[in-house]
């Protein structure tokens, strides 16, 4: 039951030859655009799509709500799973499964990457489930029936589950983050940092000056909540307004049109009166 | 296309053009089943966690985000409420953002901003990173809020992509788009159209549709459905367990 066929024709469609470059075919845009986190669709030019609703299968609420429950019970926090199912999978499976495909595959995953199963467990459980389902079209799936019920005290679980009940997330973080480095009225422009496997500051912001038009709140940074670095220090957050002529040339709409974004101190930098994109 | 005694079924092909693939049970559900066993099996939640965590997900839906809307339309104090503090305006509307957890839904936060449109503004929200939107006040996002096209374009030509919902925003009107990035959720405050002198709270809130709240569609008397009503059908629906 070889799939070589079509995994052959799922590749990346970069419509480029890629297949292992050596080191000199590999320039500063072309690295940039291989590192791209995956879920940063913001601005990518596409044709008017259709728009519809979709009728939800029970396999995608039982997997929802699964992966809620994980974060209710300290396995892991939401930023984990949005790091592992829209950018640790790449490209092809990002565009290529559906929406809650991804979250499953997530929550497989971080049961294997956490020690809580092993891979082959999981493998061997997936296999004995698919014997156990009706081969006919149209059967029903078989019913979920845990064999045992697990020792609940003998699971790692994270700090945030119990620090945060109670406060909320993210009331949880405040007075950690010190004093604001940024007030409502500020210019302030988007750092051009390089990015690599995650973060939550949009491509087509970085380099752009916009102003702040609120002191959100204060969290871990997406870059650490993300890989659950609980071990460092939460920073403010920044609501910013940018001028869509200055996001977008050229912009095809009216000259006042805006957008607003959140972002974190450790993107801004601060600017007087300057409103040029950066480099 | 052969006829048939079924007379819907042209109609019904030609809103879903593409029928579903499979029919056999799933990789996906397969696979579900085999991480839920596991995870319980192993301690790491109980059955009853997930039976509880259902319940809540089935009960939340946009009509308490409505009512929101409504209740500012009509009471200036709770409209001030609403801009300046929405977890606690949302609490009288019956919505404890701190639910089902103690500390929230875990993919949602605590964290909701109201966005108050006037006849000069227009807000529209998307998430161009994942799809975060404010579930304990609005339900469930809909599929195409999910979309990489809808999140690819709407921040960067959001007038023809309003347009495409219908909704066609005069020049002298500033768009603003409201991109859910962090730990803020949002909803629109639409303004609140003309022709509802004296309605009632219950009359208001039949016409602020969820479409109105994620600013893709303006409320207008008469119209309580959503702009875009397109429904693909799911092989074995939720709603049948």
């Amino acid at each position: 039951m070889s799939d070589l066929d079509l995994v052959g024709q799922l590749r990346p469609a970069l419509h480029q030859v890629q297949d292992a470059p050596t080191p000199d075919q590999i320039d500063h845009a072309r690295f940039r655009a291989y590192l791209k986190t995956s879920h940063d669709v913001g601005g990518e030019p596409d044709v008017p799509g259709v728009f519809e609703l979709k009728e939800e299968e029970a396999w995608e609420l039982n997997t929802y709500v699964t992966c809620e429950v994980l974060g209710w019970r300290g396995i892991w926090t939401s930023e984990e799973r949005r790091r592992i199912q829209n950018v640790d999978i790449g490209r092809t499976i990002y565009l290529g499964l559906p929406y809650y495909g991804r979250w499953l595959l997530t929550a497989a995953r971080v049961l294997v990457e956490k020690h809580h199963v092993t891979l082959g467990e999981l493998i061997e459980r997936v296999d004995e489930v698919r014997r156990r389902s009706p081969q006919q079209i149209g059967a029903e799936p078989p019913e979920a029936a845990p064999r045992v019920v697990g020792d609940p005290a003998a699971v790692k679980r994270n700090h945030h589950h119990l620090a945060a009940v109670g406060k909320g997330d993210p009331q949880c973080f405040a007075g950690m983050a010190g004093k604001p480095g940024f007030g409502v009225g500020d210019q302030v422009r988007v750092r051009g940092l390089p990015t690599l496997f995650y973060t939550r500051t949009q491509e087509y912001v970085r380099g752009v000056v916009g102003t702040v038009v609120k002191v959100s709140y204060e969290s871990l940074a997406p870059e650490d909540e993300a890989f659950e670095r609980d071990d460092q220090t939460p920073e403010w957050f920044y609501l910013v307004r940018f001028r869509m002529t200055d996001l977008w040339e050229p912009y095809a709409g009216c000259p006042g049109d805006t957008l607003q974004t959140e972002l974190p101190e450790r993107w801004l930098a601060a600017v007087d009166g300057a409103t040029t994109r950066e480099d | 296309m052969a006829q048939t005694d079924e007379p819907h079924e042209t109609a019904h092909d030609d809103l879903h053009p593409h029928a579903p693939m499979v029919e056999e049970i799933t990789d996906f559900e397969v696979l579900e089943i085999a991480v839920r066993e596991l995870a319980i099996e192993k301690g790491l939640f109980t059955a009853d966690d997930h039976r509880r965590f259902t319940e809540f997900a089935e009960e939340i839906g946009p009509t308490a985000g409505a009512r929101l809307v409504a209740r500012a339309w009509l009471d200036p104090e709770f409209k001030r409420l609403a801009l300046e503090d929405a977890i606690a305006a949302s609490r009288e509307v019956g919505v404890d953002w701190l639910e089902p957890t103690g500390f929230g839904t875990p993919s949602d936060f605590t964290a909701l901003q109201v966005l108050e449109d006037t006849p000069k503004l227009h807000h529209v929200v998307v998430c161009t990173l994942c799809s975060c939107y404010p579930r304990p006040i609005l339900g469930n996002s809909p599929e195409w809020y999910r979309t990489p096209n809808y999140r690819r374009r709407i921040v960067r030509w959001p007038r023809q992509v309003l347009g495409e919902f219908g909704l066609h925003v005069p020049e002298d009107v500033e768009i603003r788009v409201e991109d859910s990035n962090q730990k803020h959720r949002f909803m629109v405050l639409p303004v609140r159209p003309a022709g509802t002198d004296g309605w009632s709270e219950d009359d208001l809130a039949e016409i602020v549709t969820r479409d109105c709240m994620i600013g893709v569609a303006l409320p207008k008397p008469g119209v309580t459905t959503n702009a875009v009503t397109a429904v693909r059908p799911a092989i074995r629906p939720a709603e049948h367990q």
